[in-house]
């Protein structure tokens, strides 16, 4: 053997006297000494002793060591369905086989399918060796007692630390910043080969009346294998010039499951990618990193096909065919609307010399009518006035009958009042004349009065006149005397009041009455 | 001689939609209406070409598959090969 079997054989047998009290107990197991054959020459070691005896030995060392528990990622789990359930577990440092009895793991009450490869537990148990025999090998193994899946709050805490680093590093922000095309050609598509999501994809592509090439790139989902050839897929489909979109999907499980699209390696590949990157992982409940550094994040992979595929080409087709047709219209409006326009405007004299022609017929029309309604209305008007003319005529007839009859009766009361009435005129007339003469100035002449009168004609009636006009005409009733103003010898000049003297200068036959009162007034 | 770069999709329905809103409101001339349905026309048989790139039925390979086509042939147009009939 060699140095490094000699020196497990020293950590496995302990000092030398831990060595001799082993050898005494595998020589009590080994049974007769003479069965043994002789031991190798030269050699310090104990024995030579049977190999069953050391298995046993060994196998009652190992479960003499403390029972403890251990944790680590579960790796090529095999449950067939035998006695024990087998599996290893993993860390980056080192791994260790187990196994479990049949009741122990179904006493776990896990769901079918619930714990796979990949899956982090803690295990309780301890070191076991089966010894084996002449027709089985032996093994090793930990022996498992009962087991717990690490729970979801240990993934989610180291998630959430990864989320802070990526997050504090600006890797969400990238792929959103991403022109996603409209109408994208070409899809790449990444996921497991034979899965749903492949399924749904496509029923999402079609949904969108998308027809265009698909680029697959089918990859492990889970497992510690998943991560890095997903993130190789997606360089290479990044590398082609033709893809415009990448959708990964994956289907719906535990976040155990899906630990695989929470990989750091993963997500710094995906922030650096030139295309953008849609996610479809899991349920809409699960969010793994991916899901935060993608372009966009659905929660079903027909979700993610529809996001990639942002028009919905059916209803494209149908709205530019309504462009199309509206524009031709456009155009084909443009010009008719303004033929027609120019050809009214070529009509537009002659409608408008119509348009008169129309209205001077009009008024014709009903200058006529108004016409004919005003010879009628007069007519009838005539017919009234001769109709009243004929009735005033007839009334003035008879007026006129009875006026005559009147006259008649009135001249013959006048020819019989006449004589009487003359007389009575006559008589009437008479006393006038009377009362007349009797207030004629002559007459008064007659009587002896005078009239005292200046040489223009003019009556005297006063003392100041007389004096003032100096010369003087007396009228009698048969002629004028005229006579001078003289002032009496001896009397003063300028005495008022006192009676003045006439002189005749010219003194005309017949008396001369001084009469104040008669000459003074007629 | 600079040409101008190709708009996308998004870019031509846009304007076809302004177009459109532009010759609705009936303010364009005759000379600027022809012109606008001529570069309307132009924007709708690009997007009707776009559309009918994705509409002559679901092709599907695989990534090797395609790599190695264009590999052996980068000369050849990518879409030469037949498309599958669609699932």
């Amino acid at each position: 053997m060699s140095a490094a079997a000699d020196r497990g054989e020293d950590r496995s047998l302990g000092s030398a006297a831990a060595s001799a009290d082993e050898a005494s107990a595998l020589g009590r197991l080994a049974g007769a000494a003479e069965d043994r054959p002789a031991g190798i020459e030269g050699s310090g070691l104990p024995g030579p002793f049977p190999v069953g005896a050391y298995a046993v030995r060994l196998r009652d060392g190992l479960r003499d060591r403390p029972r403890v528990q251990l944790f680590g990622e579960v790796v090529n789990l095999r449950d067939g369905g035998r006695a024990k359930v087998y599996f290893e577990l993993r860390d980056a440092r080192g791994a260790m086989p187990c196994s479990m009895w049949r009741d122990d793991w179904d006493a776990l009450g896990l769901a079918p399918g619930s714990l796979g490869d990949g899956a982090q537990v803690v295990v309780a148990g301890g070191p076991d060796y089966y010894p084996g025999s002449a027709t089985s090998s032996p093994a090793f193994s930990f022996a498992v007692r009962t087991l717990r899946v690490a729970g979801e709050g240990d993934l989610l805490a180291q998630l959430d630390r990864l989320r802070k680093l990526l997050d504090a590093e600006g890797l969400f922000a990238p792929q959103k910043r991403l022109p996603r095309p409209a109408v994208p050609k070409t899809i790449g598509v990444i996921s497991g080969r034979g899965g749903k999501a492949r399924d749904d994809v496509l029923a999402g592509l079609r949904r969108r009346g998308w027809a265009g090439r698909i680029v697959w790139a089918f990859a492990p989902v889970q497992d510690r294998h998943a991560a890095p050839r997903i993130a190789a897929a997606l360089r290479e489909l990044a590398a082609l010039e033709e893809v415009d979109v990448v959708v990964v999907a994956r289907g719906g499980g535990s976040l155990a499951d899906l630990f695989a699209f929470c990989d750091e390696t993963l997500c710094r590949t995906v922030a650096m990618l030139r295309v953008p990157v849609i996610a479809s992982i899991g349920h809409h409940t699960d969010r793994t990193l991916l899901d935060d550094v993608a372009a966009v994040s659905c929660s079903t992979p027909t979700h993610a096909a529809e996001a990639a595929v942002p028009l919905h080409c059916e209803q494209a087709r149908a709205s530019l065919a309504a462009c199309a047709d509206h524009l031709r219209l456009e155009g084909r409006r443009a010009v008719i609307v303004r033929a027609r326009a120019l050809a009214a405007m070529t009509r537009a004299p002659a409608e408008h010399v119509a348009r008169h022609r129309r209205t001077l017929r009009q008024q014709l029309r009903e200058l006529r009518a108004s016409a004919r309604r005003g010879l009628a209305e007069e007519r009838e008007r005539s017919a009234r006035r001769l109709l009243v003319v004929s009735r005033k005529s007839q009334s003035a007839v008879v007026a006129h009958a009875r006026g005559e009859v009147a006259l008649h009766e009135a001249a013959t009361g006048l020819r019989r009042a006449a004589p009487a009435t003359a007389e009575r005129r006559r008589r009437d007339l008479e006393r006038l004349g009377l009362a007349l003469a009797a207030h004629d100035p002559e007459r008064t002449l007659e009587r002896g009065y005078a009239l005292v009168e200046d040489t223009r004609g003019e009556l005297i009636t006063g003392d100041p006149a007389a004096r003032a006009a100096g010369r003087l005409r007396v009228r009698f009733h048969d002629g004028r005397v005229p006579v001078r103003v003289e002032r009496p010898r001896g009397a003063p000049a300028a005495a008022q009041g006192e009676q003045q003297a006439l002189a005749l200068d010219d003194l005309p036959a017949g008396p001369l009455r001084a009469d104040p009162g008669h000459g003074e007034q007629r | 001689m600079s040409t101008e770069p190709e708009p996308t999709y998004e870019q031509a329905a846009a304007r076809i939609e302004a177009i459109i809103r532009r010759l609705d409101s009936g303010e364009a001339g005759l000379r600027e209406t022809l012109e606008l349905v001529r570069e309307g026309r132009d924007l709708v048989e690009y997007c009707a070409g776009e559309l009918e790139a994705v509409g002559r039925g679901l092709e599907e390979l695989e990534l090797d598959e395609l790599v190695a086509r264009l590999e052996g042939g980068r000369g050849a147009p990518s879409g030469d090969a037949p498309p599958t009939p669609e699932r």
